[in-house]
C-alpha cells in the first residue's frame, strides 16, 4: 500500500469546500430570535445564580453549615452528572455527515478530529469554570479570605474548576474506544454523584457532619487555592497532550457509531424529543443481550400488552435503583436553597421526579407512539391498552412520591405523616403527565413547520402541555409542598383532582 | 503467482453475548470478485465490517492487502466500503458529493470514473443538482455506489449493493464491476442475496452458514 500523503488534500480545504456550498444568508428574524434567546437565557441564569453568588461575600452566619454542605454536594453531583452526559454524546464526536464522508478516507485523522476535540475541551472548561465558581460560592462564607482577595479567589476557583473538569472530560475521550473503560468511568461518576447527594442530605440531619465539612473549608488557605489551580492547569495540559497524541489512532468504527448516536441524541435533545431520545438509549441498552424467553401470564389482551413494561423493568433493575436514589433530590434541594425560591424549587423537583418515575414504566407505550405497527399487529384496542398501561407509571410515581416525601419529613423539611399519603394519592396526576410525554409523537425536524421569532413553535407547545398536565394533576400537593403545610382538605382535593385528571386524560386520549 | 488481497484464518467475532462468525477461513485473490451469500443473520455484513477494520475480531488472523486492517490514511486510500446509506451533507448536491469524494482522495492515481461520467452511468443526470434527500431510495443507493467508484481503490467492500436497484441497473452495475473495476486490478467482496447479479458480475460465491464458511465457492451461476 502506498500513501502519497505529501500531495493529499488538507482537511481545511475539504471543510472549506463543504462550508462554501452550505452558506445561507441569515435573515433579520434569525438574528432577532438568536438575540432573544441569549437575553432570555441570561435573565433566567442570573435569576437562578444570583442567590448562590450572593454567598461569595456573605459571613458564616448568613449560610448555615448544612446549607453550605448541601450546596457543595449539588455542585459535585452536577459535575458528575455532566460527565455522564458528555459520555452520552461521545464525548468526542463528529457530525454524522463527516463520519460518512471524511472519516473513512485518507484525510489526516488528527486534523479531522482536532476541531471536535477543541470543542469538547472548551465546553468542558467553560462548564468547569462555572462549577468552580459555584463551589467557591458554597464554601465562600467559611473560607479564610479577606474581602479584597475576592477576585483572586474567583479567578483561582474558575481555573481550578475549568482545569479539573477539562481533564475529566478528556479522560472520558481517552476511555471512549474501550467499552470497559467507559463503563468504569460512568460507574465512578455515578458513585461520586450518589455519595455527594448522601453527604448533602445527611449534613442537614446530622449537624456534626456539616460542621466537620465546613471546618474543612476553613483550612483551605489562599496558598492552597493557588496550588490547586496550578495542579488543575497541569492536569488539563497533560490531558490535552495525551488526547491529542491518541487522535490519529482513534478507531474509526467506534467514532462512526458514537457520532451517529450523538447526532441522533443531539437532534432529539434539541427538540425536547423525549421519545426519540429514549428510543436511542433503549436500543443501546438491549443490543447484544441474550435474554431467557418466558411465557406470558394469563391476562386480558390489554394487560398482556401492558405486561411488556413490567417485564422490561424486571429485566433492568438499575433504573429502579437510580429512581430510589433520586428520592433524596428534593431533600438535597431543600437543604441547598433558601429564600422565596426554596418552596417553589422543592415542589418543582417533586413534580419532575414523580413524572420521571412514571415515564420509566412507559417504554413500550413510547415505542408504540413512535411506530404503532406492532400494536396494530397485535390487534389490541388502543383505549383498553392505554388504560392497562397507566397502572405501572401510576405505581412508580406513587412509590417515588411516597419515598421522596418521607425523606423530606425525616430531614425535617416537612412535618407530619400526612405527606406520604398525599404523595400516594397524587401519583395518578403525575402518571397522566408521564403517559402524555410517552405518547408524544417524535418531532421530525423537516416536517415541524417554520419557527417564527414572535410565536411559540408547535413542537414546544406540545411538550409544555405535558408539563402543565402534571402541574394540574398534582396541584394540591405542589401548593402544599411550596407552602410547607398540608391537611385533610389537601388530601381530599388531591384525591378528586387525581381521579379527574387521569380519568379525563385516558378518556380523551382513547377517543 | 497471484497476489492475495484478503486472507482470513480462523476468525471469530461477536457482539455482546452473540457469536456471529466462528472459525471463518477465506482467501481472495487480487482482481477477483467474491459474492458472500447466506441467509439473513449469517454474518455477511459483519464479515465485511471486519475486513474494513471497523470491528475487531475476537480470535484468528486477518490480512487485507498484505497487512491487518490498519485504520489509517493508507488503508482508506486502498479500501472503499459501501454499507448503510451515508448521512448526506445538508445543502450539498449529488454532483458536489461526488466532487467531495474526489477531493478527499486527491491526488487521484489509479482507475476510477470522473464525476460527470458517473452521473451519466448511474442515471443521475436529471438529478445531478438536487440534494440527495430529494432522491428516491434507489437513486440514493446509486449515488452511494457511484461515490465508491469516484475514487481509486484496490479493494471494494459492498454490502448488498443490489438493494433498491431495479433489475436492469443491477446488470449494468455487475458489468461495471467486472469490466471496469476488476479488469483494472481491483478486488470486490460483496454480500448479496441476488444470485443473478453475482453471476453477471462473474463472482465466485462463498456461502456463509451459521457463522462459518459452508462452501468456499465456485465461479458461475447459483444452483
Amino acid at each position: 500500500m502506498t500513501a502519497p500523503a505529501a500531495e493529499a488534500t488538507s482537511v481545511a480545504a475539504v471543510r472549506s469546500f463543504v462550508g462554501s456550498r452550505q452558506v445561507r444568508r441569515r435573515a433579520w428574524y434569525d438574528w432577532y430570535a438568536m438575540g432573544f434567546a441569549v437575553v432570555l437565557f441570561a435573565v433566567l441564569a442570573s435569576d437562578i445564580l444570583a442567590e448562590p453568588f450572593s454567598r461569595l461575600t456573605a459571613s458564616p452566619g448568613a449560610s448555615p453549615p448544612a446549607q453550605a454542605v448541601a450546596g457543595a454536594a449539588l455542585v459535585v453531583g452536577a459535575a458528575a452528572g455532566l460527565l455522564v452526559l458528555a459520555q452520552t454524546f461521545g464525548p468526542l464526536a463528529i457530525s454524522p455527515a463527516d463520519a460518512s464522508w471524511l472519516l473513512l478516507s485518507p484525510l489526516n485523522r488528527r486534523a479531522v478530529l482536532r476541531r471536535p476535540l477543541t470543542t469538547t475541551a472548551v465546553l468542558a472548561a467553560l462548564a468547569g469554570a462555572v462549577l468552580g465558581v459555584l463551589a467557591l460560592a458554597m464554601a465562600g462564607p467559611y473560607l479564610p479570605r479577606t474581602h479584597h482577595e475576592l477576585w483572586a479567589w474567583l479567578v483561582l476557583a474558575a481555573i481550578s474548576g475549568a482545569g479539573f473538569f477539562m481533564a475529566a472530560a478528556l479522560t472520558a475521550v481517552l476511555a471512549q474506544p474501550s467499552r470497559r473503560r467507559r463503563g468504569r468511568l460512568r460507574t465512578a461518576a455515578a458513585t461520586t454523584s450518589a455519595a455527594a447527594v448522601l453527604v448533602g442530605v445527611a449534613g442537614r440531619r446530622w449537624s456534626g457532619l456539616a460542621h466537620t465539612v465546613t471546618a474543612g473549608f476553613g483550612h483551605i488557605s489562599y496558598l492552597t487555592a493557588w496550588v490547586l489551580a496550578a495542579i488543575a492547569l497541569a492536569t488539563a495540559c497533560g490531558a490535552v497532550l495525551t488526547a491529542r497524541r491518541m487522535l490519529p489512532l482513534f478507531p474509526a468504527g467506534v467514532l462512526r457509531d458514537d457520532s451517529v448516536r450523538a447526532g441522533r441524541t443531539r437532534l432529539a435533545a434539541s427538540f425536547l424529543n423525549v421519545p426519540l431520545l429514549t428510543w436511542v438509549a433503549e436500543d443501546n441498552r438491549w443490543r447484544g443481550q441474550l435474554l431467557a424467553s418466558r411465557s406470558w401470564p394469563r391476562l386480558s389482551p390489554a394487560f398482556t400488552l401492558a405486561w411488556a413494561d413490567w417485564r422490561r423493568l424486571g429485566r433492568r433493575p438499575a433504573p429502579l435503583a437510580v429512581l430510589a436514589a433520586s428520592t433524596l433530590a428534593p431533600a438535597l434541594v431543600a437543604a441547598a436553597i433558601t429564600g422565596h425560591a426554596r418552596g417553589l424549587t422543592i415542589a418543582a423537583t417533586v413534580l419532575a421526579g414523580a413524572v420521571a418515575a412514571g415515564t420509566q414504566g412507559a417504554a413500550a407505550l413510547r415505542r408504540d407512539a413512535n411506530d404503532p405497527t406492532l400494536r396494530r399487529l397485535l390487534g389490541v384496542n388502543a383505549g383498553a391498552a392505554l388504560a392497562a398501561r397507566a397502572a405501572l407509571p401510576a405505581l412508580l410515581s406513587a412509590a417515588w412520591l411516597t419515598l421522596a416525601l418521607t425523606v423530606l419529613v425525616l430531614a425535617g423539611v416537612l412535618s407530619g405523616w400526612l405527606w406520604p399519603a398525599l404523595g400516594l394519592v397524587a401519583a395518578p396526576g403525575a402518571a397522566a403527565a408521564a403517559l402524555r410525554i410517552a405518547r408524544a409523537e417524535p418531532i421530525d425536524p423537516s416536517q415541524r413547520g417554520p419557527d417564527t421569532p414572535i410565536s411559540t413553535p408547535p413542537w414546544l407547545a406540545t411538550r409544555a402541555i405535558s408539563a402543565l398536565l402534571g402541574v394540574i394533576g398534582c396541584y394540591p400537593l405542589l401548593t402544599a409542598v411550596r407552602a410547607g403545610r398540608a391537611d385533610g382538605g389537601t388530601l381530599a382535593a388531591q384525591v378528586v383532582l387525581s381521579a379527574i385528571v387521569l380519568g379525563g386524560y385516558l378518556f380523551f386520549a382513547s377517543r | 503467482m497471484t497476489d492475495l488481497a484478503v486472507v482470513v484464518r480462523g476468525m471469530r467475532l461477536g457482539y455482546g453475548q452473540f457469536v456471529v462468525l466462528d472459525e471463518v477461513d477465506l482467501t481472495v485473490a487480487e482482481g477477483e470478485i467474491v459474492a458472500v451469500t447466506g441467509v439473513n443473520g449469517a454474518g455477511k455484513s459483519t464479515l465485511l465490517s471486519c475486513l474494513a477494520g471497523l470491528h475487531r475480531q475476537l480470535a484468528g488472523t486477518l490480512t487485507v492487502l498484505g497487512s491487518p486492517p490498519r485504520d489509517d490514511a493508507a488503508f482508506w486510500r486502498a479500501v472503499a466500503i459501501v454499507a448503510d446509506l451515508p448521512t448526506w451533507y445538508p445543502g450539498l448536491t449529488v454532483r458536489e458529493h461526488l466532487d467531495l469524494v474526489r477531493l478527499t482522495h486527491s491526488p487521484i492515481r489509479g482507475w476510477c470514473l470522473p464525476a460527470d461520467e458517473l452521473i451519466d452511468t448511474f442515471g443521475l443526470a436529471a438529478r445531478a443538482d438536487a440534494v440527495p434527500l430529494d432522491l428516491s431510495s434507489g437513486q440514493r443507493q446509486r449515488l452511494s455506489l457511484a461515490a465508491a467508484l469516484a475514487r481509486p481503490s484496490r479493494l471494494l467492500l459492498l454490502d448488498e449493493p443490489e438493494q433498491s436497484l431495479d433489475a436492469g441497473f443491477r446488470q449494468e452495475l455487475a458489468g461495471l464491476l467486472r469490466e471496469g473495476y476488476a479488469a483494472n486490478g481491483g478486488t470486490v467482496i460483496m454480500a448479496t442475496h441476488d444470485a443473478d447479479f453475482a453471476a453477471a458480475a462473474g463472482a465466485r460465491r462463498v456461502l456463509l452458514a451459521e457463522g462459518r464458511v459452508a462452501a468456499p465457492g465456485l465461479a458461475g451461476p447459483t444452483p
